[in-house]
């Protein structure tokens, strides 16, 4: 994937945080509990920002190797599209 | 033990529908739920659920929008933070009605076709109804909003799946749900005349498995082999009580929106006490949740927390008791049933669902 390409959620899928710090997917069907990195990723996917941005924004945050977390954000959102949860 | 939480609450709003789809998981008698429950409670109900730290509501029934304040629920359930799923099917969703529904906070619509085209579907539902469903599936696409499309497959349809994936791809259809028949209520009594032949699925499958190569990136088609063919059961629900919950029109509170079958278990209303602590102590939540009630090959089958013991309400139908393991798994003492069932060749006619119960 190209880093230009901005993310965003598709229609009808919501990113919830729970007070307690869970994060998951509200869609059509149901729920989809996310780990931390991709609850970390998807926060950051708001229709604006690029995928460079987004690996960007993640390395500053959490102090991880650029090329692993570009390849962490590239196959989340390569898994989540083919879902049908997130467009590009 | 303790009550995990719940995410997800089914709200039959009402059981009455214009359609006769046999294929219906409704029960027979719906007749007892006339007695609807007032506006006032549905948005209590919704309210308590959002406390509860339930996130997803489905709004359905019988036909939802035939509840005049279905648009004051959903935005009760929209202001509380909870996602909002309409599932209907479509003969009453003008632009007007599509209009006060969104700016109310719907998220998303279902709406089902019972076959790709006219002449089969209106035979199915019993009515002159496809041609406003399509009406109904266009100003939902052109209010870009997010659509799944569903249909119920039997055997009276199953060969037209090709046709029902071309005609969601005719409406630009993203989400399509090809959703195999599950036997409560009126599709189990209609049974034997609806269940699929295995050849229409070895076919089913081949076609699905085409369509999803074809249009990967533009339409997601579900399809689930019917649990009667497999050799484990569903995961129903989750598990009993672990996180799905039903109201019924009258107040009922269910593990499964097909357990008021099971007429072992006294489900509690929400007139009579909060939806929390029917939830967390009723009986009927607690008799089948976890494990410890389960009988064997389950108590020690080491996917017990997979599957849960399979579906309680088609234990019951099919055995007569709610804790048995699911006949429809293969180490089911009981499975012969399943096997019976399959063999049966089903030239009895189809009874329609209405208000009246069958005899």
């Amino acid at each position: 994937m190209t880093g230009t390409v901005v993310p965003r959620m598709s229609r009808g899928v919501r990113f919830h945080r729970d007070p307690d710090g869970s994060a998951m997917l509200l869609v059509p069907e149901g729920i989809v509990r996310l780990n931390d990195s991709a609850a970390a990723t998807l926060e950051l996917v708001d229709g604006r920002r690029t995928l460079t941005a987004i690996v960007d924004a993640l390395c500053v945050r959490y102090a991880v190797p650029r090329e692993d977390a570009s390849r962490d954000v590239d196959d989340l959102i390569e898994r989540l599209s083919r879902r049908g949860y997130v467009d590009r | 033990m303790n009550a995990p939480r719940p995410t997800s609450l089914l709200c039959e709003l009402t059981y009455r529908c214009n359609l006769q789809c046999p294929y219906c998981y409704n029960p027979l008698d719906l007749e007892s739920y006339r007695d609807e429950l007032p506006t006032e409670t549905w948005l209590r109900v919704v309210a308590e659920a959002a406390a509860m730290g339930i996130l997803h509501v489905g709004l359905s029934g019988g036909e939802p929008t035939l509840r005049r304040d279905l648009p004051e629920i959903v935005a009760a359930a929209s202001r509380a933070g909870l996602y909002t799923n309409l599932i209907t099917q479509g003969t009453f969703l003008d632009d007007a009605r599509l209009d006060t529904l969104l700016a109310a906070g719907l998220e998303h619509v279902q709406i089902s076709v019972q076959a790709p085209t006219e002449a089969l579907a209106d035979q199915i539902a019993g009515t002159r109804v496809h041609a406003n469903k399509e009406r109904a599936i266009e100003r939902v696409m052109r209010r870009n909003v997010a659509l799944t499309l569903n249909c119920v497959l039997h055997r009276g349809n199953h060969d037209a799946i090709a046709d029902v994936i071309a005609f969601a791809e005719r409406h630009g259809i993203a989400k399509l749900e090809l959703a195999n028949v599950q036997f409560y209520g009126w599709a189990y009594r209609n049974r034997a005349a609806l269940l699929p032949t295995r050849e229409q699925i070895e076919r089913a499958l081949v076609v699905v498995a085409a369509a999803r190569a074809r249009l990967a990136g533009r339409m997601q088609i579900a399809y689930v082999l019917p649990d009667y063919f497999g050799d484990r059961p569903k995961a129903c629900m989750n598990g009993w009580g672990q996180a799905f919950l039903t109201v019924t029109p009258d107040g009922r509170v269910l593990p499964c929106p097909a357990a008021a079958a099971i007429r072992t278990l006294h489900f509690e209303r929400v007139q009579d006490r909060p939806l929390a602590g029917i939830w967390e102590s009723s009986e009927s939540f607690v008799t089948y949740r976890g494990t410890a009630w389960m009988p064997e090959p389950c108590r020690s089958c080491d996917r017990r927390e997979i599957d849960w013991g399979g579906c309680r309400c088609q234990a019951f139908l099919l055995t007569g008791d709610a804790g048995a393991t699911d006949p429809v798994c293969g180490l089911s003492p009981e499975h012969e049933r399943v096997i019976a069932a399959l063999g049966v060749d089903g030239g009895e006619p189809l009874i329609p669902r209405r208000m009246k119960q069958p005899v």
